[in-house]
């Protein structure tokens, strides 16, 4: 069993002018493989800052508190490392490279965390890959095709998924995996993730919408605003915030947060 | 360097012994004996924003014919019954064309056979009409101590499927300059590939000076690849000149990685109607080393479309400058020239330029052009890296992303493998390098 921990967790980024501003103000968070955890939020309330956080984006900057894999604090890891010890962060805006293709790309990061004498077959690859492509419903074609160029939306999610499947981490960080897809798309991708669930494999799934989690149910949900976790239950709170909206709950816990993000 | 006049008339007589010995034909004797009169009045050819005045790329004036150690190219691709030409210094080591093309007429010859053989269209096309001798002091010296190179004629409306392959080797394990030129000439309607590859062996200082002449005929389609690896001991000039008429398509897709100073001219001269060329060149620079590009294309004739794409990437402390000249002349109505020049530093230390050249004497044409010198990108790394990709790793697929527009329009898949292989490798070099230093 592996663990993700994040204590008291404060983040800065750098704005224009040498100013800075902090999005998160002391997060706590304890998951295990074994388990999904979803965070749900308001815009700008710093969900995807804790994803590019916990990868190790250097645009974000750790002003205090810790976070620690099996123990051991990642900090001053550089992202491929972290990524090598487990760590995978779906994004919302996927890299486009012209030139490497998408099969190339996969083998590479499955190669990454083999030792160098013991790379993975071409036969064991391809097999692996037609498993997980006929899984997520996907052509061979998108394998061939340069990584993420020229994608749709859900393509380029549906080939985050895919590199999920294939590079098999303890933890997901799974960042707005919904966002612009349509019900069909969704299924696919749910079914993706599904397909991971088991003892050592733990997800946490950002999302705005309850809509995700019929589909992959959280065992915890975490309700973030205003840079922390204001509220932690299970899969029925996210019901629950879907009928009463997140100023239902900042209400009723008397927060003094400003949820539209243009006025930040 | 040569400077006084009692100087040249020395070298003239040391250049008409060697090549009569040699012996090659009078016509092109006198044509060296011209040149060698020219070299004196004439400057080095201009290139902006770039200085190669102390490149030692005219030491040598000896002509010297000498035969290479043949097994310097042993270890080249086995050949599968490819159409193909290989050089080691000035030895012609192998040619093999099929005899159905021979029998349509076809000549791939080492160019000094060709001046004895094919005089009527050596004669007429050896520096007179794509590029002249006298044009400037490295075209001159060219002339005056041709010492290696090849001819291909391809006959009227004669198609050929497989790609004709060309070795150039240089022999850098005795002290000689290589002069090389590659000479064709598409006749009316043919329809080929040519592929180049440049090579170094042994680590003496020499010069290269390798120029190419392409004379494109009336609605011939031709596209020309070269894989330039010279060595690192090997300052070089490379010319490369199309000439293209009526209709004719004529292609240079270059990739220059080099391991020492190159200057390199690559012009395409769209004199006929209709004419269409798309030139692209993609360079590596590594270590202390530094390229000056020119890439031009000239519209001439009407309705003529000529595109450049240039992408190169810096690393350690090199200097890459490319200039994209576009160059419309007067009466070139319905002319079409794009150009996109982009250069990729990855080291701080490096510097790169990327300059648009844009020459235009007519109104009605479509011009434009796109420059950058960019840092790598961030986000891409940033994407890879969090697959688990280390950091060396990802900057070559980032960079194989930058050159990959230009990449991927190489039509014959076992070039662009190669030109992909040649680059990595290069660039892993360069990488090593720099952490070695750290």
């Amino acid at each position: 069993m592996a663990t993700l921990e994040v204590k008291d967790l404060h983040v800065e980024v750098k704005e224009e002018k040498d100013q800075t501003r902090e999005i998160l103000k002391g997060v706590n968070l304890t998951m295990k493989t074994g388990e999904i955890h979803a965070i749900m939020g308001p815009n700008g309330t710093g969900k995807s800052t804790l994803a590019q956080t916990i990868m190790g984006n250097s645009a974000y900057h750790v002003t205090q508190g810790d976070i620690l894999l099996n123990g051991d604090s990642i900090l001053g890891m550089p992202v491929d490392e972290r990524a090598r010890k487990g760590l995978f962060l779906g994004m919302q805006y996927p890299a486009e490279i012209k030139g490497v293709t998408n099969a190339e790309f996969l083998r590479a990061a499955i190669n990454a965390r083999r030792p160098e004498d013991d790379q993975i077959s071409v036969m064991a690859f391809l097999k692996e890959l037609d498993k997980n492509l006929e899984l997520l419903d996907m052509s061979k074609e998108m394998t061939e095709r340069y990584l993420n160029e020229g994608f749709s939306g859900g393509e380029k999610k549906r080939n985050e998924i895919l590199q999920l499947l294939m590079i098999k981490p303890s933890f997901a960080l799974l960042d707005e995996i919904d966002s612009g897809l349509d019900i069909d798309a969704l299924q696919v991708v749910s079914k993706g993730v599904n397909s991971m669930r088991g003892d050592d494999f733990g997800s946490l799934i950002i999302t705005h919408y309850q809509r995700l989690l019929n589909y992959i149910v959280p065992d915890v949900v975490h309700v973030m605003m205003d840079g922390q976790i204001v509220k932690s239950g299970d899969a029925d709170l996210a019901k629950k915030l879907e009928k009463e909206g997140y100023a239902g709950l900042r209400d009723e816990l008397g927060l003094h947060v400003n949820l539209v993000d243009d006025n930040r | 360097m040569i400077s006084a006049v009692q100087d040249y008339e020395a070298i003239k007589t040391a250049v008409k012994t060697a090549a009569d010995a040699h012996g090659e034909p009078d016509w092109f004797v006198q044509r060296r004996l011209d040149a060698v009169d020219a070299m004196q009045e004439l400057a080095l050819p201009e290139v902006k924003r770039y200085d190669f005045h102390r490149w030692p790329l005219m030491d040598n004036t000896d002509l010297n014919f000498r035969k290479s150690d043949t097994s310097l190219a042993n270890d080249l691709p086995r050949s599968k019954g490819q159409i193909r030409f290989v050089q080691v210094g000035q030895t012609t080591v192998a040619v093999n064309v099929p005899t159905e093309l021979s029998k349509q007429g076809v000549i791939l010859t080492d160019i000094f056979s060709a001046f004895r053989d094919y005089p009527e269209l050596t004669q007429k096309y050896f520096m007179t009409k794509v590029t002249k001798f006298n044009e400037n002091k490295l075209t001159a010296y060219q002339q005056a101590f041709l010492n290696s190179g090849v001819f291909l004629y391809v006959p009227k409306g004669v198609e050929i499927k497989q790609p004709i392959e060309v070795y150039l080797i240089q022999d850098s394990t005795v002290k000689q300059a290589m002069v090389s030129h590659v000479l064709i000439i598409a006749d009316e309607g043919s329809q080929f590939s040519f592929i180049q590859h440049l090579n170094t062996k042994g680590d003496v200082d020499n010069a290269a000076h390798c120029m190419v002449e392409v004379m494109s005929q009336p609605d011939s389609h031709v596209h020309f690849s070269s894989v330039d690896e010279l060595g690192k001991n090997t300052y070089s000039f490379l010319h490369r000149r199309a000439h293209l008429s009526e209709n004719a398509r004529f292609d240079w897709a270059v990739g220059i990685v080099n391991e020492q100073n190159t200057l390199g001219d690559i012009t395409s001269e769209l004199v006929g109607e209709g004419s269409h060329s798309e030139s692209k060149v993609i360079a590596v620079t590594t270590g202390k080393q530094s390229n000056g590009i020119n890439n031009r294309v000239v519209n001439i004739g009407k309705h003529t479309t000529a595109n450049i794409s240039q992408r190169g990437v810096l690393l350690e402390k090199s200097e890459l400058i490319f200039n994209g000249i576009g160059n419309i002349i007067h009466g070139a109505s319905g002319a079409n020239a794009e150009q996109e020049n982009r250069v990729l530093m990855m080291s701080d230390q490096a510097h790169g330029d990327a300059n648009p050249i844009l020459l235009i004497d007519e109104n009605d044409v479509i011009a434009g052009h796109a420059a950058s010198v960019g840092q790598v990108d961030e986000n891409q790394m940033y994407y890879l890296m969090s697959r688990g990709i280390d950091k060396e790793l990802a900057q070559r697929l980032v960079i194989r992303g930058f050159l990959g527009p230009v990449l991927e329009e190489i039509p014959l898949p076992e070039v662009r493998q190669e030109m992909i292989d040649v680059i990595e490798r290069k660039i892993e070099d360069g990488q090593h390098f720099k952490q070695s230093n750290e």
